[in-house]
């Protein structure tokens, strides 16, 4: 498989992310979309490394998928705190600054 | 010490006065040390100034002590410091002088005031005096007219003084708007003079148009501070402060302030002769107008406001004459004898607690001192041969005779005549004849602070015609006096006056008016001039005003407070983009990063 190859299939994946992001209103869902885009990222980096040689690739990947953890720990606290104040999920309703 | 150095400490000594009350709590509002601060001031001004003087006449050549003021950085705009010459020795000795002698007086007159009232009324008495003196030692006229604006505003606060009378307030404001007013035409001509000689000093040779205006502009000035028509209209009024401050601010040595500046700034009107023929018109008919409405006033200080306004009228006459000396004696002479008037008036106004003559006479009899300073002094103002008034107002007639057709010089005759009727009027109805009331009966004389100014202004009054000798020394100039027709005239009208008034008032008492005078009368009431301000205020200047005042609120308010109703709507139209859902803050993310990338690709 080449390296072009690879980063398409990254780009695709990060646009199908993307997508999700801007079309979804569930918040767990859009976390869902976000962790498609991360992993987009991810998979450039362990492309990359493989093609590039030495573990730095493979590192950054670790060390990116750790990071993606821990924000998708604290977006589902942020969704159940939504959910328990409204009784719902919908991204619209984490609007109350504005008002 | 030089002259220049004592020339400062007649500037240090009052200044360090007031300073000292303006910032040391307590002694204010004591009121004894206040006085006496105030009166050690004057009595070291005096001093200092009676030195300059004797320096002077035995070297008259000037010298001037200044430092640069208004330094930029290639030029020095102007100087500040002391000058001493010839004017300024006598004008500062006169002014020392009389200002002791009232702040003495007022040691008696203001007495009964309450201690703060006491204090500050000797605080402004310092400020006075050190604004005055800046005034007459300037070296310049930017510093003259800084001087100018001081004694501006102590006149104010000391018109004012009793602030709770609403009169005397608004007599406060009248003074000081009216010469603002004409202080306008003293800024215009110094900057004039500025723009056209490069400096603010009087000796500068302008071209002759250029000399019109600024003679003209500072004259304005001049109408405005020494109460010429028609800008006299404050003095009066003026009357409302103490009578100790009418003696010293508005007889003496303020009003005379614009007669101090023609003679100072001699130079520049002589090179005007179209000022000096408008200065010779305006003085004498304001001698004649204002001696007329002295006639048929009651109050006995709004007669001598009047006389005070007509006397000035004589100075301004004297130096558009082009007789510097005529004009500066006789406010030498008049600064002596019109103080004296004031000082006895207040006197018997002290005693009897009543402006108006009515209520006095028989005063003489019971205040043996104050009735013959008054007497002193009516006949000196009156110009009655061998008295000081006698001299100064020769020298003016003498200046004026032959000039314009001899009109003004009639017109200042028939106003010796009138100022000896009216002056005769005042003694035979108040201090002669039998008291007509009980306070007339119980009065007496005033206690020594008030009696030893007197006796020293009435000794001056009467001999200051001994001066004019040195006086026209000081100048460089010989004078000698000649009993010919003129002054013999002057002296005929005056006692011709006096015993036309003992005629007419003297014995009927409370009889009616005589026709004449009745008919002077009643124009006085309708007081004209006044009623013209009042209209010209009302029609012209509050509709410009109310103009101006339109088109400020309406097009330079309208313009800002559209600028910040379009900025508000701005606000809240550009509010709309924020619309707290995080999919549209992403997808505007996603587009810049687009953007960037677009941008990135093509450049």
């Amino acid at each position: 498989m080449s390296l072009a190859s690879c980063l398409l299939l990254a780009a695709a994946l990060f646009c199908v992310g993307l997508y999700g992001l801007l079309a979804r209103r569930q918040i767990v869902a859009i976390l869902l979309s976000i962790e498609l885009m991360a992993n987009a990222a991810n998979l450039v980096f362990v492309a990359f490394g493989h093609y590039r040689g030495g573990a730095l690739g493979q590192v950054f990947a670790v060390f990116s998928i750790a990071l993606t953890v821990a924000e998708v720990a604290v977006g589902l606290a942020l969704a159940m705190l939504l959910y328990r104040r409204h009784g719902d999920s919908r991204v619209e309703l984490a609007s109350e600054m504005k008002r | 010490m030089t002259p220049t150095t004592l020339a400062l400490t007649t500037l240090v000594a009052p200044a360090s006065a007031a300073l000292v009350l303006a910032v040391v709590p307590g002694l204010r509002s004591r009121g004894w040390p206040a006085a006496a601060l105030c009166i050690l001031a004057s009595v070291v001004s005096l001093g200092a100034a009676l030195g300059v003087l004797s320096g002077c006449l035995a070297d008259p050549t000037p010298s001037v002590l200044a430092v640069p003021w208004l330094r930029t950085s290639s030029v020095t705009v102007a100087e500040i410091g002391v000058r001493v010459d010839g004017v300024v020795a006598s004008m500062l000795s006169v002014v020392t002088l009389v200002a002791l002698s009232v702040q003495v007086f007022s040691l008696g007159y203001m007495h009964d005031e309450p201690r703060p009232a006491f204090g500050r009324y000797f605080a402004y008495h310092a400020l006075f005096l050190l604004s005055m003196d800046v005034l007459v030692v300037a070296p310049n006229l930017l510093q003259l007219f800084a001087g100018w604006e001081l004694v501006g505003v102590t006149s104010y606060l000391l018109i004012g003084f009793y602030y709770r009378k609403p009169s005397a307030a608004r007599a406060a404001v009248k003074a000081f708007w009216v010469t603002k007013f004409a202080d306008m035409g003293f800024l215009a001509g110094l900057l004039t003079l500025f723009v056209a000689s490069g400096s603010f000093g009087w000796d500068a040779h302008l071209a002759p148009g250029t000399a019109t205006v600024v003679t003209l502009l500072l004259f304005f000035a001049v109408v405005g501070k020494s109460a010429q028509f028609p800008l006299h209209v404050w003095l009066p009024d003026a009357m409302e402060g103490p009578t100790p401050v009418s003696a010293l601010l508005h007889a003496a040595t303020m009003v005379a302030a614009g007669v101090f500046l023609v003679v100072r700034a001699d130079p520049l009107f002589a090179q005007a002769e179209a000022t000096r023929t408008v200065m010779l018109v305006l003085g004498a008919a304001t001698a004649l107008f204002a001696a007329l409405l002295a006639l048929v006033q009651t109050d006995i200080k709004k007669v001598l406001a009047y006389s005070t306004c007509s006397q000035l009228g004589y100075m301004v006459a004297a130096l558009g004459a082009g007789s510097m000396i005529g004009g500066f004696f006789h406010l030498t002479t008049h600064a002596f004898f019109k103080a004296l008037l004031f000082l006895a008036a207040g006197s018997a106004i002290h005693a009897v607690h009543s402006n108006e003559i009515g209520d006095m006479g028989g005063l003489a009899r019971r205040m043996p001192v104050t009735g013959g300073a008054f007497v002193v002094g009516a006949l000196a103002l009156a110009g009655v041969p061998g008295f000081s008034g006698f001299f100064s107002k020769d020298l003016v007639l003498e200046a004026v005779e032959g000039k314009l057709a001899s009109l003004p010089w009639a017109a200042l005759l028939a106003t010796a005549f009138l100022t000896a009727f009216y002056m005769g009027r005042v003694v035979v109805v108040a201090f002669f004849g039998a008291p007509t009331g009980e306070k007339a009966e119980r009065a007496h004389e005033p206690g020594w602070s008030m009696r030893g100014p007197l006796v020293v202004l009435g000794v001056l009054a009467a001999g200051g015609g001994v001066f004019a000798a040195p006086f026209a020394h000081l100048y460089g100039r010989e004078y000698h006096f000649e009993m010919g027709v003129g002054p013999s005239l002057a002296a005929a009208l005056a006692i011709g006056g006096f015993g036309a008034a003992y005629l007419v008032f003297g014995r009927a008492k409370g009889a009616p008016l005589p026709a004449p005078l009745a008919l002077v009368d009643r124009v006085a009431k309708t007081s004209i001039v006044n009623r013209v301000y009042e209209v010209g205020y009302r029609r012209v200047a509050l509709a410009l005003a109310d103009g101006l005042a339109w088109i400020d609120r309406y097009i330079v308010d309208g313009l800002i407070n559209l600028l910040g109703y379009g900025t508000l709507e701005a606000g809240a139209r550009a509010r709309a983009v924020q619309t707290g859902l995080a999919p549209d803050y992403v997808l505007a993310a996603m587009l810049g990063v687009a953007g960037l990338a677009v941008w990135a690709v093509l450049r």
